[in-house]
């Protein structure tokens, strides 16, 4: 039996580890698409590469995305996040992991996406074939474009975020993280009761509601650490928490923590920074 | 004309989606003799159910009164067989004509003195028009029953009629050609209601009552489950356009009489959200009787979220049942939002952007934050807690934790006072553990059916392959969910609230708290106290340990916390709910805030902190152990 394998990019890992289910299905010939990104559109070129043949993606986004589009094409089942393949009957990984469903596709021709991390990746690359999208096929993408964030680092992508809370105290109050934050080429967040305050607009928040962040380090000054909030920075490497209150919760998923002020605090580091960095 | 509208409006219902309610006959009767007859829930507004109850108790003993005006009309001179010649009938015909007509007084009183805001947004016009047809009504029939007095033509002794008897003294000459013009203008008042009736809100005096009968009896709060296994003609995903609407929902849309006690009580109306439970009800009502015709002609319909119900306000709901509660006509409204919420959610993805986290979360990785599954027992460290592995025999007490005990940490603080005095009472119980996962409840009720009823099936495997009987939850929602809508997805288990099964220990005398002087004020939980009648055992345990002081707004009539409806993962727009219902509990004077739910506990408590209250926000459980450790 032959398969053919959609890769995001030579060396792209879940991609890596899609190359590894397909090689356990049969023989394995290896696509990926060049330009721009057009679900409907790349799956029409995958189609037609693959004439007859099983078609394996990687689990991620894109990958579940255009296998979808090939499965609508074709008219056939799909299954995503597949973790062994057995004939026709599979092991889907579903619910977060927290569930392994036994599932049968009743078609003669597999369509299947790898589970993140289910398979190790492929040792030795294969050759791979360049496929250019089908135009004029659903949705393309044209362009894409960051929203302004007038100079600074956006939220979102900072490597450093400078986060206040409540214990700022005013809208004033964040004159200091502001100053911390342009030398560490960070972006200054807050907590939901700073938008609520109305001293820092709704763009500014992380947390269940808000921007999720994900940077290297993030500061949280003043911050209890309620869960919503830390559902939007659990991703920081690392989290400094600054609190005048030593039971404050965030205390409990912060890797370095200072108690105290965070008026004297703050100050204090920005001006060892302004040291450091003047000699 | 009232016989062609009211098969227009029979024809649109027989069209309407099916509905089982037929259960559960005896309760549905006794509904009826309370809240029809006995008028029982107007009685929760006591002046204007009065006034009410005088006019609808007067017509039920004037209805013979319109047979005898209508044959009387034509013959002259007929009786109706026995009873138009009974005095005693005669007298009560006086005294509710008395009764009727105090009634508009009070009616007009409130409606052009009190002007209560509860009105905002009815037709104010037509209200009038009613009550005056209303004065008609009975003022040409004692006007019919003097002249006749007058003229001789009583068949009844007149002095039964002390009402009639001393009108009819101003009759005078001509009385049997007043007889006859009274008795007509009767008939051409009644006549002219009639066909008025349909076509505006007192409809009501013909829909209600069924409403009422159709409406839920037990399981309050139980939401009606979608089926997916139906054939495509068949299938529904909640509410689109008005052809998805079932028929107990078209007929509390002909019920409602715009009386606006559901918007009186709705925490987002009185925050100043968009929503009014009462607008969204009469929007669907205006939807259905505009397009009522091209749906029974099976033509094109509009959708009915950002027509009929902006959407806005479709997503202000916190499910919190006090419009439910309130309706005298047995609207069920959280029905309608949750079905437009499940039509925006599953078919067009339409929801508040930064709700997607919550349901991609909860349908991920099994809780609304988005945390590891291998966390949820970590909480529990330290405790000796048994954790049921699959396999091993299932406790007496299933101890079912929720997402917001497992990660949130002030409301773990709820779960470990509950694991320490169960284990002093000598409780054999034992938690899930990583077996558990979020019972669906959040992703229901902001409509997306799908991930519920995954979740529904996936934790009565769980707890049926257990063999748990008994549960114990922490959460009023997931309490909800275990005990009323699981059983429709093959869950059987009697279900209790911690609060119920301490106070149970506390009556046994095995949990012996010290009683303490500060002044303690209890939030009941809308998912507790309304939905599931849970508030007598939190306030004993309260009263074990400390001053029990009340809130004007509790038990049945409670202030939601802001949270329900997951509103917890949804931002707020216009003032907060939680500061208003922290406003409410520091009037009271009270040092302490006592709560039975996780999510009025963080609600609460940011509450306390943004408004700058001195209060102590803390769940009962929490109490009770605080009183237990002092002996």
């Amino acid at each position: 039996m032959s398969v053919l394998v959609f890769l995001e990019s030579a060396d792209d890992e879940l991609s890596s580890q899609a190359l590894t289910l397909a090689r356990s299905l049969g023989d394995v010939r290896a696509v990926t698409v060049e330009g721009p990104y057009a679900p409907a559109g790349w799956a029409a070129a995958i189609v037609e590469a693959a004439g007859g043949d099983d078609i394996v993606g990687p689990g991620s986004d894109r990958g579940n995305e255009v296998l979808a589009h090939v499965a609508a094409q074709l008219d056939l089942p799909f299954a995503a996040n597949v973790s062994e393949v057995r004939g026709d009957e599979l092991t889907r990984i579903r619910w977060g992991g927290t569930l392994l469903e036994e599932a049968k596709l009743h078609s003669d021709r597999r369509l299947v996406t790898a589970a993140p991390f289910a398979f190790a990746p492929a040792s030795g690359g294969e050759e791979v074939t360049v496929l250019s999208p089908f135009p004029g096929n659903g949705v393309e993408v044209v362009d894409h474009v960051a929203p302004d964030t007038g100079g600074k680092v956006s939220l979102a992508d900072a490597k450093v975020v400078v986060s206040g809370g409540r214990g700022v105290g005013s809208a004033e109050g964040f004159a200091i993280l502001e100053e911390l934050a342009a030398l560490l080429d960070a972006a200054v967040g807050c907590s939901r009761v700073v938008t609520s305050a109305g001293w820092r607009p709704h763009s500014d928040q992380v947390g269940q509601t808000g921007t999720k962040v994900s940077p290297d380090l993030y500061i949280a000054c003043g911050i209890s650490g309620a869960t919503q909030h830390i559902a939007g920075c659990k991703g920081a490497k690392a989290l400094l928490a600054i609190n005048a209150d030593r039971e404050a919760t965030i205390f409990a998923h912060a890797d370095y923590a200072v108690i105290g002020d965070l008026h004297e605090i703050v100050p204090a580091i920005t001006a060892e920074l302004r040291k450091v960095k003047g000699s | 004309m009232f016989a062609r509208r009211a098969l227009f409006l029979l024809r649109l219902v027989r069209a309407a989606r099916p509905l089982k309610r037929t259960d559960d006959v005896p309760r549905r009767v006794k509904n009826e003799a309370t809240i029809v007859l006995g008028q029982r829930k107007l009685f929760q507004r006591l002046v204007p159910g009065l006034m009410h109850a005088l006019i609808f108790w007067g017509f039920l003993v004037l209805f013979p009164t319109i047979l005898m005006a209508g044959i009387g009309a034509i013959d002259r001179d007929w009786s109706f067989p026995w009873l138009g010649s009974q005095g005693w009938y005669m007298a009560m015909v006086d005294i509710f004509i008395l009764a009727v007509l105090t009634g508009i007084v009070v009616a007009v009183w409130i409606r052009k003195i009190v002007r209560p805001r509860r009105f905002d947004g009815s037709h104010l016009g037509e209200a009038d028009l009613i009550l005056f047809m209303i004065a008609l009504v009975v003022l040409t029939l004692l006007g019919w029953h003097a002249s006749r007095i007058a003229a001789g033509l009583n068949e009844w002794p007149a002095h039964w009629s002390f009402l009639s008897n001393a009108v009819s003294h101003l009759v005078g000459s001509g009385a049997s050609v007043r007889e006859r013009i009274f008795v007509w203008a009767h008939v051409v008042v009644i006549l002219t209601f009639l066909c008025y009736l349909p076509y505006s809100k007192h409809l009501h005096i013909a829909t209600a009552a069924i409403n009422v009968f159709f409406s839920r009896t037990r399981r309050r709060g139980r939401l009606e489950p979608l089926r997916f296994d139906l054939p495509e003609a068949e299938l529904r995903f909640g509410a689109g356009t008005i052809r998805d609407l079932t028929w107990k929902e078209m007929v509390d849309s002909f019920s409602c009489t715009e009386c606006g006690r559901c918007q009186d009580v709705c925490p987002a109306y009185a925050t100043g959200k968009s929503l009014s439970p009462k607008l969204v009800i009469m929007g669907i009502r205006d939807q259905v009787f505009a397009e009522g015709p091209n749906l029974l002609a099976g033509g094109e319909l509009s959708p009915i979220a950002g027509n009929g119900v902006p959407e806005d306000m479709i997503w202000d709901c916190v499910t919190c049942g006090a419009c439910v509660h309130e309706c005298p006509v047995s609207i069920e409204h959280i029905d309608h939002i949750v079905d437009l919420r499940r039509d925006l959610v599953m078919m067009h993805s339409s929801f508040p952007t930064e709700a997607e986290s919550m349901l991609r979360d909860v349908e991920r990785v099994g809780n609304p934050w988005g945390k590891p599954q291998g966390d949820r027992e970590s909480w529990a460290e330290g405790l000796g807690v048994r954790v049921v592995a699959e396999g091993e025999p299932a406790p007496e007490i299933l101890y079912w934790v929720g997402c917001a005990a497992a990660y949130d940490e002030r409301a773990r603080v709820a779960a470990e006072s509950t694991v320490k005095l169960l284990q002093k009472a000598g409780v054999d119980f034992a938690i899930l553990g990583a077996r558990e996962s979020c019972t669906g409840d959040p992703a229901r009720r902001m409509g997306n059916e799908y991930v519920f009823q995954a979740y529904a099936e996936q934790n009565v495997a769980t707890l049926n392959e257990t063999g748990v009987t008994k549960i114990v939850a922490s959460c009023p929602h997931c309490l909800n969910s275990l005990g009323n809508e699981y059983p429709d997805f093959g869950g059987q288990y009697e279900v209790m609230h911690h609060t119920q099964l301490l106070a149970e220990l506390l009556r046994e005398g095995k949990l012996e708290p010290v009683k303490s002087e500060t002044e303690i004020t209890y939030h009941d939980s809308c998912y507790l106290a309304r939905h599931n009648d849970v508030a007598a055992e939190p306030r004993e345990l309260v009263a074990a340990v400390g001053k029990p002081v009340e809130m004007e707004k509790r038990g049945k009539n409670t202030f939601c916390c802001g949270a329900g409806g997951a509103h917890m993962w949804m931002e707020e727009r216009g003032s907060p709910i939680n500061e208003e219902r922290v406003r409410q509990a520091a009037e009271t004077g009270a040092e302490t805030l006592a709560v039975a739910c996780p999510f009025c506990t963080v609600m609460l408590d940011d509450g306390v902190r943004t408004s700058g209250k001195q209060l102590r926000v803390v769940d009962v459980s929490t109490l009770l152990l605080e009183g237990v450790s002092d002996t």
